[in-house]
């Protein structure tokens, strides 16, 4: 199998909306996703086309049209799923972010890293 | 029911789309519809990223520096060949690169705006009549504005005819991204379009009268005005075959 290519930022927040979704990620929702999971930043519509085309391209996922919908105004949305080269490259993404978690709370110590938990989870509620 | 952009808006915004997306992203503004001012923001903010992308995936950077390449040769040899003082000029090394890089632009809307679903062997004379006729359209219209910038007529009419023999033989070598057929572990975004049935006959026939059109242009005038309005008369008569 071809080693995937390193991710970007933006790419990995793609990936992951994308794996989270399954069957429902399109644009709408892969948008909606990755502007939770890069909350406070802004995320615009056009960067996520751009950054799907680009994963496209690199056949870290893949894309078909479904049926059209009224809500749409009788368009066809643009699906998309993970190839198996992408869920390797999102994992080792997750590996990597890992590593360096653990890299920091080595130095920073385990209370900034039980801190960081309690914002998080007040965070998701 | 929910509501949906006025349709003019649609349309404007569609139009602006290039084929290959306008379905999807026509359908995601709809979806996140909830005003007319939020909708045109959301386009604005869109469709140039959309109109990037797209042009990303439909242009070989090779072919582009190529076709650069080649549309600057003919220019500056037609003015080699017919207009020698005018190398000499002040800006005239400049001006000759005002149409190359009209035509230039011109060649790579034409194909980020071409629909995959449509196969056609007139696509690379498509891209390379409408990139030359919109070279000359600018050239009709410069004189309007700034005289000053406009190419001689005789170096315009022979780098227009040099470019598009050597722009037609480029795409025709090396064909743009859109068009080529994609492998089984390429990007297997040409295999995903529906593809339609190729009328070899029309296509023929169509070939013929492109041809013939060209061949016909410097009998009947060589206004850059009148080129260009042929020549774009070539583009649209090729759209429909």
């Amino acid at each position: 199998m071809a080693k995937p290519d390193s991710l970007g930022q933006f790419e990995q927040l793609v990936l992951t909306a994308i794996l989270t979704l399954r069957e429902d990620a399109y644009g709408v929702t892969i948008h909606a996703k990755v502007a939770e999971l890069a909350n406070p930043k802004p995320i615009s519509l056009g960067a996520i086309y751009v950054t799907l085309d680009r994963l496209e391209d690199k056949g870290l996922v893949s894309s078909w049209l479904s049926e059209p919908t009224s809500e749409r105004g009788g368009r066809a949305k643009r699906c998309y799923r993970l190839e198996a080269v992408g869920e390797r490259a999102l994992e080792e993404s997750a590996v990597t972010a890992k590593r360096i978690w653990d890299g920091i709370v080595e130095v920073w110590g385990k209370e900034w890293a039980k801190q960081w938990g309690k914002r998080w989870g007040k965070e998701l509620g | 029911m929910r509501p949906g952009p006025p349709k003019f808006a649609e349309t404007a915004v569609g139009f602006l789309i290039p084929p290959a997306c306008r379905e999807e992203v026509l359908g995601d503004l709809h979806e996140r519809y909830t005003g007319l001012g939020q909708y045109i923001v959301d386009a604005m903010r869109s469709v140039p990223l959309v109109i990037l992308s797209r042009i990303r995936r439909t242009t070989d950077a090779q072919v582009f520096l190529l076709e650069a390449l080649v549309l600057y040769l003919s220019f500056l040899s037609a003015a080699w060949y017919f207009n020698f003082k005018f190398l000499a000029d002040q800006w005239g090394l400049l001006r000759l690169a005002i149409p190359a890089a009209v035509a230039l632009v011109a060649v790579m809307l034409a194909d980020a705006y071409t629909h995959p679903s449509t196969r056609s062997p007139l696509k690379a004379i498509r891209g390379a009549t409408l990139a030359i006729g919109v070279a000359c359209l600018s050239q009709a219209v410069l004189p309007v504005g700034n005289p000053d910038w406009a190419v001689p007529r005789s170096t315009m009419l022979g780098g227009c005819y040099t470019g598009l023999l050597l722009i037609l033989s480029v795409r025709m070598l090396f064909s743009p991204p859109a068009h080529r057929p994609q492998s089984a572990n390429g990007l297997g975004f040409g295999q995903k379009q529906d593809g339609k049935a190729v009328n070899i006959w029309s296509r023929t026939v169509a070939v013929i009268l492109c041809a013939a059109m060209l061949v016909l242009i410097p009998a009947f005038g060589i206004e850059p005005g009148f080129i260009a309005f042929t020549l774009l008369g070539v583009y649209q008569l090729g759209k429909r075959f």
